[in-house]
């Protein structure tokens, strides 16, 4: 388990002034965290290509945005990666709830999604990464690490209850 | 007026410090060519010119920032005008360019000459907005684009102008060029 504000601070630390998206529940404390935040401000996106669209502008400004999204974001944001982020070269950082795997038998319609997140997300050719656990710093570091020698656009999976 | 005359009338109120963003298709094609350069110049990411407008003002708040947008694009991207509305960053000026029509794409009807845009910009909380039809009122333009981009608030003016399907060369710049360029100048 990683604590919301460890991982804010991590992101602070590393120039995010800014963050965007659409809420899961995953990231109930996460969002707690941020509005407290004074570093880090939250715009609470309508939707998730939306929010992408913001954070190819702050960084067009010369500054970082980070991006919060479940993985049903994954769907809506096809064309915002593809011909904008992707596009131009645009190094973004999203977190990226793992719907759809074992606790959430119940939520069918996670099922399909959660079936096929990785998949997609190869499919765009997003390095990924599933953060959990003890080395979670160290995952962040080789994610901004590819994601700025690249200027790509990277992806952390945050599965249920990994961060608190 | 045809949407490239607004934009090229544009020209006298761009200085160093604007910072444009250009829907895709026709209107990035006609900023590229009749404006100050470089700017960003959209080559996608239909809908969402706003929203990068947005990030753009919040990381430069200093300078001004001008979305101009074709309808059609306006449309698509209608819910980020909740989220402009609701943080409104003074220096986020949009024109809306409403030929009523996706002229890139050859011409066919968009739904928006149903909108009243006044009222659907006062329902967003937009505090400045404006319209104006430049094929009736031309000699309106340019005290409007005053108005607009001497604003201490976030504004907006929809203009409606001509059909026009002309499409212009495509942007020989890439995106990754563009970028580059307009980020340089920042
Ligand atoms: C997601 C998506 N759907 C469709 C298109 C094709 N397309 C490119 S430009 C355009 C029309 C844009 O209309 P508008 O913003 O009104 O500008 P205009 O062409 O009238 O200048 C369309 C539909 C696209 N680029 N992206
Ligand atoms: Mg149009």
């Amino acid at each position: 388990m990683i604590k919301s504000i460890d991982i804010l601070n991590y992101l602070s630390e590393n120039n995010f002034e800014l963050s965007t998206g659409v809420p899961c529940s995953y990231f109930k404390e996460l969002l707690i965290e941020l509005d407290k935040s004074a570093d880090i401000q939250y715009i609470a996106s309508t939707r998730e290509d939306e929010a992408v669209g913001i954070a190819c502008g702050y960084f067009l400004g010369k500054k970082n945005c980070f991006l919060i999204m479940q993985n049903s974001g994954l769907a809506t944001i096809g064309d915002a990666l593809t011909s904008l982020a992707q596009l131009y070269e645009i190094p973004l950082l999203i977190f990226v709830s793992y719907r759809g795997l074992e606790p959430d038998k119940t939520f069918p319609e996670h099922v399909i999604m959660g079936n096929v997140t990785e998949a997609v997300l190869d499919a765009y050719g997003i390095p990924n990464w599933n953060m959990k656990g003890e080395n979670w710093r160290k995952i962040l570091d080789k994610a901004l690490e590819r994601m700025n020698e690249d200027s790509s656009v990277v992806c952390i999976l945050v599965e249920k209850g990994v961060i608190i | 007026m045809r949407g490239e005359e607004v934009i090229a009338s544009l020209k006298e109120f761009i200085s160093d410090d604007t910072l444009i963003v250009s829907s895709n298709g026709n209107v990035s094609r006609q900023a590229y060519n009749f404006l100050p350069q470089p700017q960003v110049y959209l080559r996608g990411s239909m809908g969402l010119p706003m929203s990068i407008g947005l990030g753009l003002a919040l990381a430069q708040p200093e300078k001004q920032v001008l979305v101009i947008t074709g309808d059609g694009n306006f449309l698509m991207g209608l819910s980020s005008m909740t989220t402009i509305g609701n943080y409104k960053p003074p220096n986020l000026k949009i024109i809306i360019l409403d030929n009523a029509i996706y002229a890139t794409t050859g011409g066919q009807e968009t739904v928006s000459s149903t909108v009243d845009y006044l009222k659907l910009l006062e329902g967003f909380g937009i505090q400045h907005y404006g319209s104006l039809n430049s094929i009736k009122s031309p000699s309106k333009l340019l005290e409007a684009f005053e108005i607009l981009l001497t604003s201490k608030q976030t504004a907006v003016l929809h203009i409606n102008v001509e059909e026009d399907i002309e499409n212009l060369e495509n942007i020989p710049w890439q995106p990754k060029e563009i970028k580059n360029k307009f980020m340089e100048k920042i």
